[in-house]
């Protein structure tokens, strides 16, 4: 119940933040490319290797389920990505679609690594 | 029957919480059946949301479904249910213990995501 409660009212804060983002972004740079998904995935994955580094992170359950599945998990998003790469493909914008499409996954890796450093842990190999 | 109006954060909240948990019971069922060697849990509720999206987002075009009923189910639902993040870490961590199964998450969760949201748009279309 505790684990539920916890992950509920992360989930709340990530998919408002997310909402929100998209719409800033939008309004400040158009809908010609999907800005506001690329924004939460990358700032998203960047927290995601801060935050599982953390010492919290390993000892306290319950901030895990908050910031990382609730918050961080529904902050981003995959399915969106995945429509955003789609309609890109269906305006046969191809290089901008390829470019979302595997920069995202590329630079979520990266950006993740980086929140890694961020927090003092050595990235792997 | 025609829904009661509701804020649009409403609407996404209510389908926050839904999708967020249905992750994280879907990821504990699949962590308890098939092991914690590879990421089970995000590789199956990124792919399933995909294609639930690849339904949902073709039939809001072709069926017009209510706005704040897509925000609950596209931007609530389906974008917390599904998880760029986690996805994010399985790939690294995996890396350390297995390469070729890290490059083949990593690349077979966008790869067969796709396809999936693929799919999801046919069998809108063809009904």
């Amino acid at each position: 119940m505790r684990a539920a409660v916890a992950i509920s009212l992360g989930a709340i804060a990530g998919a408002l933040s997310r909402y929100f983002v998209a719409i800033a972004l939008q309004t400040w740079l158009g809908s010609g490319f999907p800005f506001g998904t690329l924004f939460v995935n990358l700032s998203g994955a960047f927290a995601m290797g801060w935050f599982s580094s953390l010492s919290i992170a390993v000892r306290s359950p319950e901030v895990r389920l908050l910031i990382a599945t609730g918050f961080l998990g529904s902050y981003t998003t995959f399915s969106t990505y995945e429509l955003d790469a789609a309609n890109l493909l269906a305006l046969r914008q191809w290089q901008a679609a390829a470019l979302y499409w595997l920069g995202s996954a590329i630079l979520g890796v990266v950006a993740l690594l980086g929140g890694r450093l961020l927090a003092g842990k050595k990235s792997p190999d | 029957m025609p829904l009661p109006e509701i804020s649009a954060p409403l609407a996404v909240s209510l389908g926050a919480i839904p999708g967020a948990l249905s992750r994280y019971y879907l990821g504990l069922f699949l962590t308890r059946k098939l092991g914690s060697h590879f990421p089970f849990g995000t590789f199956a509720v990124n792919l399933s949301g995909s294609l639930l999206m690849g339904i949902v987002a073709t039939a809001a075009i072709e069926h017009a479904i209510p706005a704040h009923l897509q925000l609950s189910i596209a931007t609530g639902f389906l974008g917390s249910y599904t998880t760029f993040s986690t996805y994010a870490l399985d790939t690294v961590n995996l890396w350390q213990s297995n390469k070729s199964a890290a490059l083949f998450y990593s690349l077979g969760s966008i790869g067969f995501g796709l396809l999936g949201l693929g799919l999801g748009v046919m069998l809108v279309r063809r009904l």
